[in-house]
């Protein structure tokens, strides 16, 4: 055979085009997760508010991309790594999506919570989720951007304190339950810790997105990182 | 089921080239394996003379399933369509070696009679070739020169049979009288399929039947192959990596390959389930092809 040649030049450039769009979001998706816990964690009402006006960004690309993804899937009905690599953009776009989504939550509560009495040992732990789910969203990013499957398989035991700070707070919660006002705003920090969780769980889904990527398997992650084929193609 | 990933097995990485692992897979599903085969190739190849046309192909294709052939220009896969009903006898410097087997046998054997090969796998060509007479006699004659030996009466209940089966009945019911070449070029294919169905076969082949085609007609043609394959094994060659991917639910990949002399020879790359070879394909060869990277 003669050297290989790209014969679909104008799709892979579309879509390299497409993906750095969606890539465009990986940066504003971890300073809202910043800014979201600082506001709620200072009671800093104005960056909460800065928090939400910045989400309508992202539901602005979110738009775009989903409108450019469905033409580019239409005009261009793309097989093999490059079906796979469409339809691990769209599930990226969605996932930037719902981060989003997220950091609203926790910035309306910010502006909820304001005034209100605060335990700090709970506003520590939520900045201690922050500082765990934050590298999650890195990490996830650049296993898919490097193809990378040993890194996207780091992601659930990146996920494992998440989890156990999360289930920590209900704890945390309950011991000021002899307190109304403190009981209140407790209440409100499980919410956010529970949005913490959840882009967490959104970057192990995005990781295991990435192996389908990589491999052509759907699967999902255990405990250890191992992968769990969901299906298999040859049945 | 935890698996460890194999470096052993490799597919293209989303940049390009790259090797990248492959998680194992669970073994195959026994239930795929018992499908019966009604044709199966055994180290088939196939020379025009000289030339060898395509190499060492061994295939099995499934009862009641549909089987698309794609690959490149050049790469052989009409040319093993043909080869699979004895039609590259008609061509005179073709050359079949190997075996096909047919329930079993060989068709090339000695003593077999190609005629009744080509009754029993049907096919259907690229550009639609109805005989010039009327819609019915396209499919009467057919039946009547491979041994129909009905009354009147059976035979137009033959007639209205196959071209119900074609989708055809209702849009020519009416003017069975007129000639099948008054029918749009989708109609003059499905008289071609009604025609291959009235002689009974058992396995229906065909090479690009929808190249010639609009999109609408296309789709009716697909359409029709679906409902097909409950009473018929349809093989299908096509140029159209879409239609294998709607229609078919085995695909075999085909490529070319340069020998030391230079002689472009087809080979099978793959054949796998239509669904993994268009996300998932095992071969590289197959992965560039699908993606447009192609040499």
């Amino acid at each position: 055979m003669t050297d290989i040649k790209d014969t679909n030049v104008h799709f892979h450039q579309e879509l390299e085009e497409l993906e750095r769009k969606v890539l465009s979001m990986v940066d504003r998706a971890e300073q809202m997760v910043d800014m979201a816990v600082e506001a709620v964690t200072t009671d800093d009402v104005d960056l909460a508010a800065e928090v939400i006006e910045r989400d309508n960004g992202i539901d602005q690309t979110y738009l775009e991309v989903h409108q450019d993804w469905t033409a580019l899937m239409a005009r261009n009905q793309p097989m093999g790594s490059d079906l796979r690599r469409m339809t691990s953009l769209i599930q990226l776009n969605v996932t930037f999506e719902r981060m989003g989504d997220q950091c609203v939550n926790i910035a309306k509560i910010a502006q909820f919570n304001a005034g209100l009495p605060r335990v700090e040992r709970i506003c520590e732990q939520i900045r201690e989720m922050r500082d765990l789910v934050r590298p999650m969203i890195r990490t996830a990013i650049e296993a898919y951007v490097r193809a990378d499957l040993d890194e996207a398989r780091l992601l659930p035991a990146m996920d494992h304190p998440v989890d156990r700070l999360n289930a920590n707070m209900y704890k945390e919660t309950v011991a000021v339950r002899d307190n109304p006002k403190l009981l209140e705003w407790a209440t409100k920090m499980l919410m956010v810790s529970r949005a913490l969780e959840r882009v967490g769980d959104q970057a192990v889904d995005f990781a295991e997105q990435t192996a389908y990527l990589i491999t052509g398997e759907w699967v999902e992650f255990d405990e250890e990182g191992l992968a769990r084929v969901l299906n298999d193609s040859d049945d | 089921m935890t698996n460890e990933t194999s470096t052993e097995e490799t597919v293209t990485s989303p940049a390009g080239d790259v090797p990248v692992p492959r998680i194992e897979r669970a073994a195959s599903s026994p239930a795929v394996n018992s499908v019966p085969n009604v044709i199966e190739t055994r180290g088939m190849s196939v020379f025009y003379g000289d030339f060898l046309a395509v190499a060492d192909v061994s295939l099995d294709f499934a009862k009641n399933q549909i089987s698309a052939l794609i690959g490149p220009s050049g790469c052989g896969k009409s040319t093993v369509l043909r080869s699979l009903n004895r039609m590259n006898d008609l061509v005179p410097t073709a050359r079949t070696v190997g075996e096909v087997h047919y329930h079993g046998e060989n068709i090339y054997a000695e003593g077999i009679d190609p005629v009744r090969v080509r009754r029993t796998i049907g096919m259907v060509f690229q550009k639609p070739n109805p005989f010039p007479k009327s819609i019915h006699d396209n499919i009467a004659w057919g039946a009547k020169v491979n041994g129909f030996k009905g009354n009147k009466t059976d035979m137009e209940g033959l007639v209205e049979e196959a071209l119900r089966a074609a989708a055809l009945w209702d849009e020519v019911k009416d003017k069975l009288a007129d000639s099948g070449y008054s029918l749009s070029g989708g109609q003059q294919q499905r008289l071609c399929i009604a025609r291959a169905i009235a002689t009974k076969p058992d396995v229906i082949l065909m090479d690009e039947p929808c190249s010639s085609l609009d999109p609408i007609a296309t789709l009716r043609i697909e359409e029709l192959m679906l409902e097909l394959k409950e009473n018929y094994s349809i093989i299908i060659v096509t140029h159209n990596m879409q239609q294998a991917a709607r229609v078919s639910d085995k695909t075999a990949f085909f490529n070319v390959k340069l020998d030391d002399t230079g002689m472009r020879t087809g080979r099978l790359v793959e054949y796998s389930p239509t669904d993994q070879l268009f996300t998932s394909p095992r071969e590289k060869d197959t992965e560039d092809y699908i993606t447009g990277r192609f040499g």
